[in-house]
This record gives C-alpha cells, structure tokens and sequence, in this order.
C-alpha cells in the first residue's frame, strides 16, 4: 500500500471528486451516444447507460476509498458518531468528563510544579556538570555543612576534577543610592561564581581575581529586577559608584533578566575577597559550586575530594580532623528537601487518575450493557469486533480529550491556590515560574490518552464480545449483564482501595501536622513583631560603636507607646537558621576545636527572654551590667546543662567559646528550651552570648506590643530611622507569619493530600453507588415480591447492604496491604507519627466502611419505596 | 484499506485491465468495450468494478492517468500503463497461468 499519493489525494480531495464526475460523466456521454449509433431512442440510451452504472453514489464511495486514506475517513466518521453518542446522553457525558477533569487537573498542577522543581534542568548551560561541595562530619552528623574558607582555598587549589570552584556567602546589603535606604539581599562570590555557571552579564562584566583581593573588592553587580526597579533601566549605571552599605562602590554589570541561584533569594553580587589569613581558621560559612571537567565523572569527582579533605585533615588537624567532603550533582543538591515530598504528591493524584478512570470505565460499562442491542445490530450487519472496539475506544478517547481541556482549566485555577499556599519570601529551591507549559501540555495529553487507555479499552473489550443470538433474541437489557458487573465489582474495589491508600496517606499528614502545630515552641509568637536589620561594615566597624548601636535602636524602640517590650537575636527562631561553635571548660586546657565540644549559639541582647515570653529557670538575664568591657557572660539553655554539666549548678562556670571572644565567659542565667530551626526539631544544647560583647553585624529586632501590630511596625521603623536615618529595615513581619510560614510545607502537604483523598472517596463513593443501584435495579422484581408480602425497608436494606459491605471488606484489606506497602516511603515526611498508626489506619477504614455502607443504603433505601405493584409490572 | 470480498475476481479484473492497457493508453469506457469485444461477449466489465480498480492502480503506481480526447473528440481520462505496471502484469499472468493449470488439473482428475 502506497501511502503518500493517498494521502496527497486527501487532501486534494475536492479536485479529485471533480475529477472523478467528469470521468464517469464522459463515460456515461460515451456509452450514451453508442446506444444510440446502435438504434436506441434518447430515453433507452440515457436508462440503459445509467443501469449500467447501477447505484452511482454507493460506486462513487468506493472509488474514492481506494483514492482516499479510507481508514483516516473511517476515523473521523467514528469521532462524528461518538460525538452524537455523546450529545445524546449528557448526563452521562458530564460526569464522565468531570470526574476526567478532576483527575487530570490535579495531575497536571501537580505535575506542573513537579516538573518546574525536579525534573527540569537548571537554568544554565551544559547544567549536569554543575555539583556543590560540602564539608562532611561523622561527629556532626551532617552531610552538607557549610565550608571553611582556608578549606576551599585549598580546595581549589589540589582538587582535580573541576573546571573551577566558587565559593557563595549570603549578605544584606544596605543600598542608598538616592532618598530612602533600601536592604537588598545579596551574595558574596568569589570571582569564578559566574564562569563555573556560565553565564555572562547584559551588561557590563563580571568580577575579575583582582576584585577577590581585600581592599580592592569595592565592586557590586546588580539584577535585571534591582536595575530595573531601581535604577529605572539606565544603562549610565555601569560604571557608576552608588553607596552600598556607607562605602561608594562601582557598578561594574548587571546580570540578565531572570538571572538566579537556587535557594537565594539575591539581587545584588560582591566580591568575596578570601586569604589564609588566621581569622578565617575556624568558622565554616560558605556554600561551594563547580562545574565538573569534561569527561570526569560524580564518583571520580567525589574521589578525588576525599583525597582533598585529607590533606586539608592533616594540613590543619585542629580544625578538620574528622571532616571530609561531599559532591553532589547541583541539582539533586538544591531540591534535596522537596523531592520526596513532590514525589508523593505525584503518586497521590495518580492514584486519584487511576479511581477516576475506574469511576468512568464502570459508567462505560453500565451504559454499554444498555447498548448491546445496537452492538448487535451493528455486528448483526457485518461490523467486524476490531471495527466496533475501535467505535468504543474513540467515544472514550473523545471522552478523555474533553476531559484534558476541562482538567486544564482546573489546572489552572487549582495551580493559583496551590502556589498561594507557598510562603512569600520561601527560598525556593528553583526560582524559575512554576505554569502550564508546553512540557506540561505535552504531559497532560498523555495523561489524557493513557485514561482513554485504561478506562475505554477493558469496557470496549468486554462489550465487543457480545453473544449475538442472545442480545438480540431477548430484547432487553439482561444479555451478556452477568460479566460485567463482575467486572465492575473489581473497578469498585479497585476504587475504594486506592481511596483508602489515599485516605491513609492524608490522615497520617494530618495527624503529624496537628502533632507538628501543638508543638510548644518555648516562647509566645502572639503580638510579637520582628524586622531585619544590617548594619553598614563602613560606618560601625568599630565593635563598641557596633554594640552601642543596636542598645540605642533598642532603647528607642522600648519608648514607642504600645510597646511592652523588645530584644534582637542574630538568627529568628523557625526561619532554618542556626549557627555552631565549639567550645570547652575554661577551668580545663583547651582542646583542639575539632576535638572540642559543640554547641549552637545566638548572640542576643537583653530583653529578648522576656520579648519571646520565654523563661529564665534560674540566674539572670543580660542587662546593663554587661558592657563591651565587662567580664563577658552567656546564658545556657536547659538542654546544655542537661547534655554537658547533668545535675549540677552551672552558675558561675567559666566557658571559652571557640566564636568571638576571647576572654572566658561566665554563665550567669540558665533559659528554658526553645525551638531554633524548625518546630520539629528537638532543641540543642545553645549558648547565649551578648550583642554587647559579642556584636553582630545584622539582628531581627523583636518587638512585643498591644493593638494593631502595623501602626507599630511603621513606628518601631521610624524609631530605628531616628537613631539613623541611613539604616534599612527589612523583613517586618509578625512572629505568627514566621511561625506558619515554617510549617508551611507540612501544610501544603496536609491540605493537597486530604483535597486529593476526598475527591478519591467521593469518587469511590459514586463507584459503590453505582454498582448497589444496579444491582438493586436487577432485583426490582424481587423486593417488589418482598414488599408485597410485607417487607420493611429495614429488611430490604439488609438484602443489599452485604453485596456492598463485602467489596468494602476486600477493599479495605487490599487498601490496608497498599499503605504497609507504602509506609516506608511515607515515614520520613512525618512527625511523631508513624506510618502504621494504628489510631488514624482505625478510623480510616471506618470511615470508608461507613461511607461505602452510606452509598450503598441509598439506593437500597430507595428501592423501598417502590410501589410493589409497579415492581412486580417490571419488565 | 478496504479489501474486496472476492479476492479471485479482483485479481482477475486487474489482470484483463492491465493486458488491455498493455496495448496502449485507453480511457475507461474503451476498456469494457475492448474487453467485451476481444472476449467475443463473455466477459462484461461493470463500471463500478471498473472505476474503483482503476483508481487502485493508479494510487499503487502500476498506471497513470492523465485527460485527452477520444476519438470522437470527447474530453476522457486516458489511463497508461507504467513499468511497474508492466511487472505487475507479467505476474499476474504467471499466477494466472499457474491458476488455471491447477484448475484444469483438478478436473482432470476429477
């Protein structure tokens, strides 16, 4: 068979039917005119001429089947006859499309943001060679610690396989270029960042090693955003000197639009100018990218860094004894959090794919048995099985295809709330637009085909193997009915267990999310407001000016009416934040750092206890006594003396903290324990040092007050502008946001999974409804007799209610084996609650039981009603 | 692609079409009178057999088509036979040979 001049044929079609005309009518002239030559009168030339011919329409359709591609033909009949079959019973068509829709809505949006985060490549050329590097410590029980600047010299310098390395530090920078001082997130790179990334300036350069000098590192590159935003797009900009942070230093680029980096949130870069100096020796601060050479493989790469740390281990035992390295591939590295979590999320709206195809191929089975005799007919007249499983499979691909334009729109709509669900300011692991794209399109319409597969193709299957004789000899709707509500039973069970799983799923995030929520986190986030300042390196260098400076801003903020109290810490509890450092007894010689103790610190200033509501078991606070000079002091948490001085009395000790200070510190007031990074994890043994004594560059104020939180933000601002008016505030936000926005993940979790198991049930629901309808239709005849001969409804319930009750039972079993099976890859998301909780795998099953039962009694319910003798007539 | 039921008869009105041809370009209504006439009134081709063979040839490439006029100056459709046509043709007459062989000796034994 010759395809190509058919299907040029077809599409020249119109031509060739007037060819076609011609042909016969100059034949028919011809034969016409012999007739005649041959003695004929006009009217038996004409009549014998076209006898021959016979039925000119029915001849004409089979020259053209050989013409055209009669099976495309034969195809787009069966969409124009599937298409009435549709219009005609729109009750039927509409459920059918939106349980479609709903099933491939959610998976679209699901998919949507699966693909945006996972699957997608980073926004970078030749992305699979970019890895980060991270320090690795046995002790410490972490696998991506943040690297020490002397180590990633000397990383960079012995490491073989990578093109180049840069090392990232994070920064806010005050930006007062004219008016108001804006505080614009940042990065600090070392000058390889934008080659290891590839990617050059719109405008401008990039930094050169010069800049990586300290002194010589005066230079800031700017987004597109900031520049646009900022700077109203002048290109004049390149080259110019705007005041960062009280210092002038020269716009030397500006990035291209869309220009980011996973996880932060920066517009403005600076030189990260690095020595071997001795003050770098002992903090681990930095996040490390590089791009792999050509040709050089994860594990080659990951060898020759063990090789690395070991030299570094011995070049400096002290610090790196015991510390390796770890590559990653970037992109795995950056979506390490979410994959999981978006992977479930995947799972669970296919499961809900697969109910709703189970729901619609039991809504094709039940009208098909209703139209058997059309079947049979059809078959009667010489429509081969192939030809109607293709009849039935295009209603059903027509079916899925209004249901994928549906489910878009769902889509749509349910990919808006779903990102409303995401914090604001949330780092993102990828920061590229989460939408419906052209991969997303292409996605949907597998998806779409692949229901058009597994709800079309078993129903037309089973429906094209009608027994002839029977369907058209009885005349009613029984023939061939007994295998297919066997069938339908299983589409039932599958329905319901799949619910279950999902049910499963949703209240184990419940419960864990509920458990996550009534955490106490030891302090009070209610009326608290916090704000984020950075103090300008220029212009508080000086670390008593430093330390003065936030006392004043504080002292200010105390005497703004409503306010009742107020503090600073240098990282805001539930924001992922905390900072380490080793430290020993000072009354004991000093170990080396890598040998010492550790613990987390925060530098705090007086008041913030009683600002977080949180209490001081014994000792004191911070207060005026502790000046820059003093004897420094800390405060220790309950869990640090639990851990390190058990049963005894830690007031008075003496401490030498490997951070900052110098001069041993005295522990002058124990705290109660309170959560630091994240609400779900356990407290750690933390030392409290002094912003007086132990200055930071940047503090979130907090501020506790009475009445409207806004009108005191907007004065807390002014009181910090007043101490200086060059001082950026940044990030005002009340303690309840950052306390919600830090569960907001288990909540998204939470809400997607319990939306997903209610459409599941209630899908499931109309299964088991659907299938008790029928059967109890079947038996109109019966309970009719029982009726009559006094039957309550109580009774009649009970004759229907097993049939339900048992495939519920099967479900449940086959639902339970389903979530044991699961349980593993559902553990890690869960707090305090373990994938086999007995209590929420209880209550599930009942309420599936419960709901099973409920959408069985009613249409039992109903059949009760029936007048007997109508029921006895039936049929 | 719809297959004729008779799959004999098909092949046989391709075979007679293509001997026809064979003598030169023919339009349609010239190949029932040629057959008709060479198979002294046995053979009589129907037009809705006729049309829908031709066109079969023409999309498998064995001939070609193309309006002139016939010699009683009428526009018509001359159909031509190609050198795949003319392959095909020595097939069918093999196959055909080999049919009525195996006919005759069936009846001879019979």
């Amino acid at each position: 068979m010759s395809w190509i001049p058919r299907l040029r044929s077809l599409l020249k079609r119109n031509r060739l039917d007037h060819d076609l005309d011609d042909e016969l009518r100059s034949h028919l002239e011809m034969r016409i005119a012999d007739n005649r030559a041959a003695g004929m009168s006009p009217e038996d030339a004409r009549i014998d001429a076209q006898k021959r011919f016979g039925n000119s329409t029915l001849f004409k359709e089979d020259t053209r089947a050989v013409d055209t591609v009669g099976w495309l033909d034969e195809c787009a009949r069966d969409f124009r006859f599937a298409l009435r079959m549709l219009q005609r019973n729109p009750g039927f068509t509409a459920v059918a499309v939106l349980t479609l829709a709903l099933g491939i809505g959610a998976n679209t949006a699901i998919f949507s943001v699966v693909d945006a985060i996972l699957l997608r490549p980073l926004p970078y050329p030749e992305p699979d060679r970019l890895v980060r590097i991270w320090e690795s410590s046995a002790k410490h029980d972490s696998p991506r610690n943040v690297v020490n600047p002397i180590n990633f010299l000397d990383w960079r310098d012995h490491s073989q396989s990578f093109e180049s390395l840069a090392a990232i530090s994070g920064l806010m920078t005050n930006l007062s270029s004219q008016g108001q001082p804006i505080a614009v997130q940042g990065m600090q790179v070392s000058p390889e960042f934008f080659s290891v990334l590839r990617v050059a300036p719109f405008l401008g350069r990039t930094f050169t090693s010069a800049e990586a000098i300290p002194g010589q590192d005066r230079s800031i590159i700017l987004s597109y955003e900031l520049w646009q935003r900022q700077f109203g797009r002048d290109r004049a900009v390149v080259g110019q000197k705007i005041d960062v942070d009280g210092r002038p230093s020269e716009v030397v680029g500006i990035m291209p639009k869309g220009f980011s980096f996973p996880k932060f949130r920066a517009e403005v870069w600076t030189p990260l100018p690095l020595t071997r100096s001795e003050e770098w020796k002992g903090g681990r601060f930095l996040t490390v990218v590089a791009r792999l050479k050509q040709g050089v493989s994860l594990s080659q790469a990951q060898q020759d860094m063990f090789r690395v740390a070991n030299f570094t281990a011995q070049a400096r035992p002290d610090n790196n004894k015991n510390w390796s390295a770890n590559v990653f591939p970037m992109l795995e590295d950056v979506t390490e959090g979410v994959r999981r979590p978006l992977w479930v999320l995947l799972a669970s709206v296919g499961f809900l794919l697969l109910i709703a195809c189970a729901n619609v191929a039991n809504l094709l089975l039940m009208r098909g048995t209703g139209r058997l005799r059309e079947l049979a007919v059809r078959s009667a007249l010489g429509a081969a099985r192939s030809r109607i499983v293709r009849q039935l499979f295009v209603e059903s691909l027509l079916l899925s295809l209004a249901g994928m334009a549906a489910g878009l729109f769902f889509a749509h709509l349910g990919l808006r709330s779903l990102l409303a669900l995401v914090p604001q300011n949330a780092p993102l692991p990828r920061s590229e637009p989460i939408a419906i794209d052209a991969r997303v399109l292409l996605f949907t319409f597998f998806a779409a085909l692949f229901t058009a597969v597994v709800f079309g193709l078993v129903p037309a299957l089973r429906l094209s193997r009608v027994d002839l004789q029977n369907a058209l000899k009885q005349g009613t709707l029984r023939g061939g009915v007994g295998g297919h509500q066997s069938l339908r039973r299983c589409f039932v069970v599958a329905e319901v267990a799949l619910a279950l799983v999902l049910s499963v799923g949703a209240g184990l995030m419940l419960r864990s999310f509920a458990r996550l929520i009534s955490v106490d986190p030891g302090f009070s986030p209610e009326q608290l407001l916090t704000m984020h300042i950075w103090t300008s390196p220029a212009r508080y260098q000086d670390d008593l000016k430093r330390s003065q400076y936030l006392d004043r801003i504080l002292a200010e903020i105390r005497s703004t009416p409503g306010v009742q109290a107020a503090g600073s810490t240098h990282f805001l509890p539930l924001t992922e934040k905390i900072s380490g450092s080793c430290f020993s007894p000072a009354d004991q010689p000093a170990p080396s750092p890598a040998e010492s103790p550790s613990a987390q610190f925060l530098i705090i200033s007086s008041g913030y206890f009683q600002t977080m509501r949180s209490a001081l078991l014994s000792g004191r606070d911070f207060d005026d006594r502790d000046r820059f000079n003093s004897q420094p002091v800390a405060i220790v948490n309950h869990a640090f003396v639990q851990r390190f001085y058990p049963g005894q009395n830690v007031l008075g000790k003496q401490l030498r903290v490997c951070w900052t200070i110098e001069k041993p510190v005295e522990i002058v007031g124990v705290a109660a324990d309170a959560r630091q990074a994240q609400l779900q994890d356990v407290p750690e043994p933390t030392i409290f040092l002094s912003n007086s004594q132990a200055p930071m560059y940047f503090a979130t104020l907090l501020v506790r007050a009475a009445g409207d939180l806004g009108q005191i933000a907007r004065s807390a601002e002014a009181a910090v502008h007043r101490v200086d008016p060059d001082q950026a505030v940044s990030d005002i936000q009340t303690m309840e946001t950052v306390f919600s926005d830090s569960v907001s993940s288990p909540r998204f979790q939470a809400v997607l999974l319990l939306v997903f198991a209610g459409l599941a049930v209630a899908l499931a629901m109309i299964g088991v409804y659907g299938i008790v309808s029928y059967s109890v239709s079947q038996r109109t005849n019966e309970i009719g007799i029982r009726v009559a001969l006094g039957a309550r409804s109580a009774d009649v319930v009970r004759l229907v209610l097993p049939e339900a009750l048992a495939l519920a039972a099967i479900a449940l079993l086959l639902g339970l084996a389903g979530s044991l099976a699961l349980s593993r890859a559902f553990a890690s998301l869960l707090f305090e609650v373990t994938p086999t909780d007995p209590a929420t795998l209880v209550s599930v099953c009942f309420l599936v039981l419960a709901v099973s039962a409920l959408a069985a009694v009613l249409p039992a319910r109903r059949a009760t009603h029936i007048d007997p003798m109508v029921a006895l007539r039936y049929e | 692609m719809r297959k004729s039921k008779n799959d004999l008869l098909q092949g046989t009105l391709t075979l007679l079409v293509l001997k026809t041809l064979a003598r030169g370009p023919m339009h349609g209504y010239r190949i029932t009178l040629h057959i008709q006439m060479v198979s002294k009134d046995i053979l009589r081709v129907e037009e809705g057999s006729l049309y829908p063979a031709l066109h079969r040839m023409e999309q498998d490439g064995w001939v070609s088509a193309e309006w002139g006029m016939s010699e009683n100056n009428r526009r018509a459709r001359y159909y031509r036979m190609s050198a795949k046509g003319r392959k095909q043709l020595a097939e069918e007459e093999k196959n055909w040979e080999r049919l009525t062989q195996a006919v005759a000796q069936v009846l001879e034994f019979a």
